[in-house]
C-alpha cells in the first residue's frame, strides 16, 4: 500500500510537500501520505460522529440519557486493534525507510559541510576546496527583493553570480556523501527539498547521503536554533546536470585568483569564511570586536583567567585566529570557533586587517602577557 | 431511558443518606470565613491555595500569551515589523525575537501548562472529589505555592534584566555560551521543579490514604485516575530535569565539561537528560486534563462514562510508556540508528492509549443527554484539537517523515495542538466546570459559548497554516523567513488575534460573574462526584457532614429544579 502512495506521490510541488528532488523524496513523501490519508480518515470519523451526536443527542436541561450502557468490549478490541495494526504498518515503512538513508553507498562524492555561526562552509574532497555558503549575500538579495530594489529576474542574477563561488553544489545522479560538523554550537543541515536533515554537532560528525535527480537550485536551512543569525544561516545547493559540469565548476571556484593583492583577497577571505557574520569592518560592534582600525591597537583581554594586553600585530592575529580561545578580548562573549585558514588565507586576512585603517601605537608588542 | 424516572416516593422510606440531604449553606464559605490577608496568604486550605494557585496561572498566561501576541505580529511580515521598537540595531532586533519565543515557551511550560490543570484546578478539585477535608499534607501544599511563586520571580527578574534566548530547551553549548540570563533561569526551572514534585508527592498520599470508605481504586472518579498517574510521573522525572539544569549551572560557571565539546562534554547528552523530563512533562500537561474532559463529557452527556477502566488504564499506561520515548525528540541528533529505530517503535504504543481514550470519549456522548454548555464545548473542543494533535504526532513518530519535518513549524503546530489546543482548552474547560463551585457564582453561558468558538476558530486558523508551512519546509525559530511563507505567517498571525479576542471576553465575562453573576446552585450541571454534593461555594471543610462516596457516573437519580437551575438528588440507589 505504501508503495501505491510513492508511486501517486507528485514529482512537483504539493500543498503540503515541496518539489521532490532527491532519491529519499518519493519514498519520504509515500510515508507521508500514507499517514496523512490515514490520520484524514479517522479525522473525518472522529469529527463526523462528535457533530453528529452533538447535534442528535443534545437536550435541554434535566433530560436524562436514553441509555447509560458503559462498557462494550468488542468495541474496545476492536478500536484498539486497527489502530495498532496502523501504527505497525507506519512504524515498519519508516524503519524501511529510515535505513536505506542511513545506509550510504561506498563510492559517493564527498563533502564536509561545516557549520558555524552564521555561515555554511563546505569542503570537497576530490580538490580540497572550501566553499562558504555566503549566507549573508543571499540575505542582501532577499533585502533588495523586498525593498523593491530588484525584480524577480534581477534577483536570480544577482544569485546565480553568488553561486559562481558559494553554495553547495552537486552533479545529478550521483550519491553524494556529506559529513556534516559544527565548530561552535548545535546547528542542522536542512534541504527540504531531498527530505534530509542531519544535526551538525561540535565534537562529533554526523552522515547524510543522498542523490539528487533533478538539476536546479534549491534551499538549504539551518534548522537547529543557533543565536542570532539562525533565521539568516541559508544558502542555495546547486544540483549539476552531469558531473563533468560540477567538475568544471569546482575548479574555477575552488581557486582564488592569486593575481589580486592580498588585501582583496583577504576581503574575499572575510566573506568567504564566515568572519563576516561576527567581525564588522566598518567599526559597528557585533560578536566579535571589529577589524576597523584593529590593526596596531591595544588589546585588552583575559588569557586563562588572568587580565593581558597587547598590541595587535601580525602574530597576535594569527595567534587569535589558530587559538581563537586562548585570548578573550575584554568586552566580547568567548564564543570564536576554530576556522582552519590556510598559510595564504591567515596572510590575506592579516593584510586585509592592515588596508581597513592602522592604530599607530605601539609597533613593537612588550610581550608582558600575564 | 434503561430505568424509569425517579421522584420523591421511590424514596418512600426517607433513609436518604447525608449527601441526599438538601445542601444548604449552613455556615460561611471558604471565600468568607476569614477575611484577612494574612488568612489567605498563611492558608492551609487546599481551595484557597488552589485559588492563588489559579490566579497566579492565570496571570502568567496573561504575561506569555503578550508575549506570544508580540511573536504572531512580528511574523507577519519577514522585514523588521515591531521588533525596532525595542532594538535599535539589526543585530539586537534578531535577539529581542529571540528572547520573545524563548520566554514564551518557558512561561507557558514551567509556569502555566506543567502546575495549570494539576496545581490549580487539581488542588481545589481532589480533596472534594475524595470528600475529604484537604490534601495529606496542607503545609507542604503551601509550600508548593511558594516554591512556584518563587520560580515565577527568578523569571520574571529574567525577563527585567534583558531575558533569555537559549529557546525553553535550554540546549546546550549554546545555552552554556550565551551571554543572557541562563543561571537565573535555571534556577527558577529548578525551584518549579520542586514545586512539582510537592505537589505530585502530596496527590499521591492523598489518593491512597484519604478516599472516603466505598471509594476503591475503580470507583474513584477518572481526574483522580489522571490525577495520580500525573503525580506519579512528576515525582519520578522531575528530578532528572534538576540535576540537568544544575549541571548545566556548573558547566557556565566552572566549566565542568560534562555538555560543553570544547571542554570534552557531549551536548547530546545534554538532550537526553533534558529529555527524559521533558518528555514525561509533555505527559504530566495532558494527563490532567484528559482527566477533565474525562468528566466534561460524562457530567454534561448526562451519561456513564464509556470504558472507564480502559480510560483508567490508559493514564497509568501513557504514565509507563511516557518515560521510554524521550529519544523520539532527537531523530536528527546523531544518536545511533538502532536507538532511533526502537524510540520509534516505542512512540507508536503511546498513540494507542490516547486512542483509546477518544473513542470511549465519544462512545461516552452517544445516546446521552447532551447539555451543550461552555463546558461541554470546550470538552468537545479537546476531542477535536487532541484527534489532530495525536495525528500529527504519527507523522512526527514515523522516521523518514521526521527526518524531513523535524525542528520545522510542523512540530510547533503539532505541540500547540496537544499543548494548548488540548492542555490549554481543557484547562479552560474545566475552570468553567468548575467556576461555580469555586466562586458560588454562574458565568454568563450565552457569552461563554461566543469565546469558546472564537478560541476555537482563531486557534485553528493560527496553527493549521503552520502544519502546511512545516511540511513545505519553514524551520522553526526563524525571526526572519522566505517571502514563498508569508502568506501562511499572515493567516496564521489573524487567528492569533481571533484567539486573543476570545481569551480577554472570558476573562471579561468571568470577572464579571464575580461582581454581578448569579448564585450557582450546589450542582448546576448534574454531577454525581462529591464536589456537587457541597454548596457552591463549599465551607471551609468541603462538607458539613462526612460523606459517603458515591457512583460518580451515576446521573440516574438526579433530577433538575428549572426554578433553582439545581439538580437534586432523588435517591441513592
Amino acid at each position: 500500500m505504501n508503495s501505491l502512495f510513492t508511486m501517486l506521490a507528485q514529482s512537483k510541488p504539493t500543498f503540503w510537500l515541496p518539489k521532490p528532488v532527491s532519491n529519499f523524496a518519493g519514498p519520504v513523501d509515500g510515508d507521508f501520505y500514507f499517514v496523512y490519508w490515514v490520520s484524514m480518515f479517522f479525522l473525518v470519523l472522529i469529527t463526523a460522529l462528535l457533530v453528529y451526536f452533538m447535534w442528535k443527542f443534545r437536550t435541554p436541561p434535566g433530560a436524562h440519557a436514553q441509555s447509560q450502557t458503559d462498557h462494550h468490549l468488542m468495541l474496545e478490541v476492536v478500536w484498539t486493534v486497527i489502530p495498532l495494526i496502523l501504527s505497525l504498518m507506519m512504524f515498519w515503512y519508516g524503519y524501511r525507510g529510515y535505513v536505506a538513508m542511513q545506509t550510504a553507498p561506498s563510492d559517493g562524492i564527498s563533502i564536509i559541510a561545516e557549520a558555524q555561526k552564521w555561515a555554511w562552509n563546505f569542503s570537497y574532497a576530490s580538490n580540497g576546496a572550501v566553499i562558504p555558503g555566503m549566507s549573508d549575500d543571499f540575505n542582501d538579495v532577499r533585502e533588495k527583493v523586498r525593498s523593491g530594489e530588484f525584480t524577480a529576474d534581477e534577483a536570480a542574477a544577482a544569485e546565480d553570480k553568488i553561486l559562481e563561488k558559494a553554495g553547495l553544489h552537486v552533479p545529478m545522479g550521483v550519491p553524494i556523501d556529506i559529513t556534516v560538523m559544527a565548530a561552535d554550537v548545535l546547528h542542522a543541515f536542512y534541504i527540504p527539498a531531498f527530505r534530509v536533515k542531519k544535526d551538525c554537532v561540535p565534537g562529533r560528525t554526523g552522515k547524510v547521503w543522498f542523490i539528487a535527480n533533478e538539476a536546479g537550485i534549491y534551499d538549504l536551512y539551518c534548522a537547529e536554533y543557533c543565536g542570532q543569525g539562525h533565521s539568516k544561516m541559508h544558502t542555495k545547493v546547486v544540483v549539476h546536470e552531469t558531473v563533468e559540469e560540477y567538475e568544471k565548476w569546482l575548479e574555477i571556484a575552488g581557486s582564488y585568483d592569486e593575481t589580486l593583492p592580498f588585501d582583496q583577497n583577504g576581503a574575499i577571505v572575510w566573506k568567504r569564511r564566515g568572519c563576516i557574520s561576527c567581525h564588522s569592518v566598518d567599526g559597528s560592534k557585533k560578536v566579535g570586536p571589529s577589524w576597523k582600525d584593529m590593526f596596531g591597537s591595544m588589546r585588552k583581554f583575559t588569557a586563562i583567567g588572568r587580565p593581558g594586553e597587547l598590541v595587535a600585530d601580525e602574530a597576535y592575529i594569527e595567534d587569535s585566529i589558530r587559538y581563537p580561545m586562548n585570548r578573550i578580548a575584554d568586552g566580547y562573549p568567548p564564543q570564536m570557533p576554530v576556522v582552519k585558514l590556510t598559510e595564504k588565507e591567515i596572510l590575506w586576512v592579516i593584510e586585509y586587517i592592515k588596508s581597513l585603517g592602522q592604530n599607530s601605537g605601539g609597533a613593537q608588542n612588550p610581550r608582558k602577557e600575564n | 431511558m434503561s430505568q424509569p424516572p425517579m421522584d420523591a416516593q421511590s424514596d418512600p422510606q426517607g433513609l436518604a443518606p447525608p449527601v441526599s440531604a438538601p445542601v444548604e449553606a449552613t455556615g460561611p464559605s471558604y471565600l468568607t470565613v476569614t477575611k484577612t490577608i494574612s488568612s489567605w496568604a498563611f492558608t492551609l486550605d487546599h481551595k484557597r491555595i488552589g485559588v492563588m494557585y489559579l490566579i497566579g496561572v492565570l496571570l502568567m498566561f496573561l504575561l506569555g500569551g503578550l508575549i506570544a501576541m508580540l511573536i504572531r505580529t512580528e511574523l507577519f511580515s519577514p522585514l523588521a515589523l515591531i521588533t525596532p521598537l525595542f532594538a535599535d540595531t539589526v543585530e539586537a532586533q534578531a535577539d529581542m525575537y529571540n528572547k520573545w519565543f524563548t520566554t514564551h515557551g518557558a512561561i507557558m511550560v514551567f509556569l502555566v501548562i506543567i502546575p495549570g490543570v494539576p496545581a490549580a484546578l487539581g488542588n481545589f478539585v481532589l480533596p472534594l472529589l475524595l470528600g475529604a477535608k484537604d490534601v495529606a499534607f496542607p503545609k507542604l501544599n503551601l509550600g508548593s505555592f511558594y516554591l512556584w511563586v518563587t520560580g515565577a520571580v527568578f523569571f520574571l527578574y529574567v525577563l527585567l534584566t534583558g531575558g533569555l534566548d537559549t529557546g525553553w530547551t535550554f540546549y546546550t553549548p549554546y545555552s552554556a555560551e550565551s551571554g543572557t540570563a541562563v543561571i537565573p533561569a535555571l534556577m527558577g526551572v529548578f525551584i518549579l521543579g520542586f514545586s512539582s514534585i510537592f505537589t505530585g508527592l502530596n496527590f499521591i498520599v492523598t489518593i491512597h490514604k484519604m478516599r472516603p470508605p466505598g471509594m476503591t481504586w475503580f470507583k474513584m472518579p477518572l481526574f483522580l485516575w489522571a490525577t495520580y498517574a500525573t503525580a506519579v510521573m512528576q515525582v519520578l522525572a522531575t528530578p532528572v530535569i534538576g540535576i540537568t539544569v544544575l549541571l548545566l549551572i556548573l558547566e557556565r560557571t566552572l566549566g565542568i565539561g560534562i555538555f560543553d565539546p570544547r571542554n570534552g562534554g557531549d551536548p547530546v547528552l545534554f538532550q537526553h537528560f533534558f529529555w527524559f523530563y521533558s518528555h514525561p512533562a509533555v505527559y504530566i500537561m495532558i494527563v490532567p486534563p484528559m482527566g477533565i474532559v474525562s468528566e466534561l463529557i460524562a457530567v454534561h452527556s448526562h451519561k456513564r462514562i464509556f470504558g472507564y477502566t480502559y480510560i483508567a488504564f490508559s493514564s497509568v499506561a501513557i504514565a509507563i510508556f511516557s518515560f521510554l520515548v524521550w529519544g523520539h525528540h532527537m531523530f536528527t541528533s546523531g544518536q545511533s540508528t538502532t536507538m532511533n529505530i526502537i524510540f520509534s517503535g516505542i512512540t507508536f504504543s503511546v498513540g494507542l492509549p490516547s486512542a483509546i481514550k477518544i473513542f470511549n470519549w465519544i462512545a461516552t456522548m452517544y445516546k446521552g443527554a447532551i447539555s451543550l454548555n461552555t463546558a461541554m464545548l470546550y470538552g468537545i473542543s479537546f476531542i477535536f484539537l487532541f484527534t489532530i494533535g495525536g495525528l500529527t504526532g504519527l507523522f512526527l513518530a514515523v522516521l523518514t517523515i521526521d527526518t524531513h519535518l523535524h525542528d520545522t513549524y510542523f512540530v510547533v503546530a503539532h505541540f500547540h495542538y496537544v499543548m494548548m489546543g488540548s492542555g490549554l482548552i481543557a484547562f479552560i474547560g474545566g475552570l468553567h466546570h468548575w467556576w461555580p463551585k469555586m466562586t458560588g457564582k454562574m458565568f454568563s453561558e450565552y457569552w461563554g459559548r461566543i469565546a469558546c468558538g472564537l478560541v476555537f476558530v482563531g486557534f485553528n486558523l493560527t496553527f493549521i497554516p503552520q502544519f502546511v508551512m512545516g511540511s513545505l519546509g519553514m524551520p522553526r525559530r526563524y525571526y526572519t523567513y522566505a517571502d514563498k511563507f508569508e502568506g501562511y505567517h499572515q493567516l496564521s498571525t489573524m487567528g492569533s488575534y481571533v484567539m486573543a479576542v476570545g481569551f480577554f471576553l472570558i476573562a471579561y465575562y468571568l470577572i464579571q460573574s464575580l461582581v454581578s453573576g448569579k448564585k450557582a446552585p450546589p450542582n448546576p450541571w448534574g454531577g454525581n462526584s462529591l464536589e456537587w454534593h457541597t454548596t457552591s461555594p463549599p465551607p471551609l471543610l468541603n462538607f458539613d457532614e462526612v460523606p459517603v462516596a458515591t457512583d460518580p457516573y451515576d446521573y440516574e437519580n438526579l433530577e433538575y429544579d428549572p426554578a433553582t437551575g439545581n439538580y437534586e438528588t432523588t435517591k441513592v440507589g
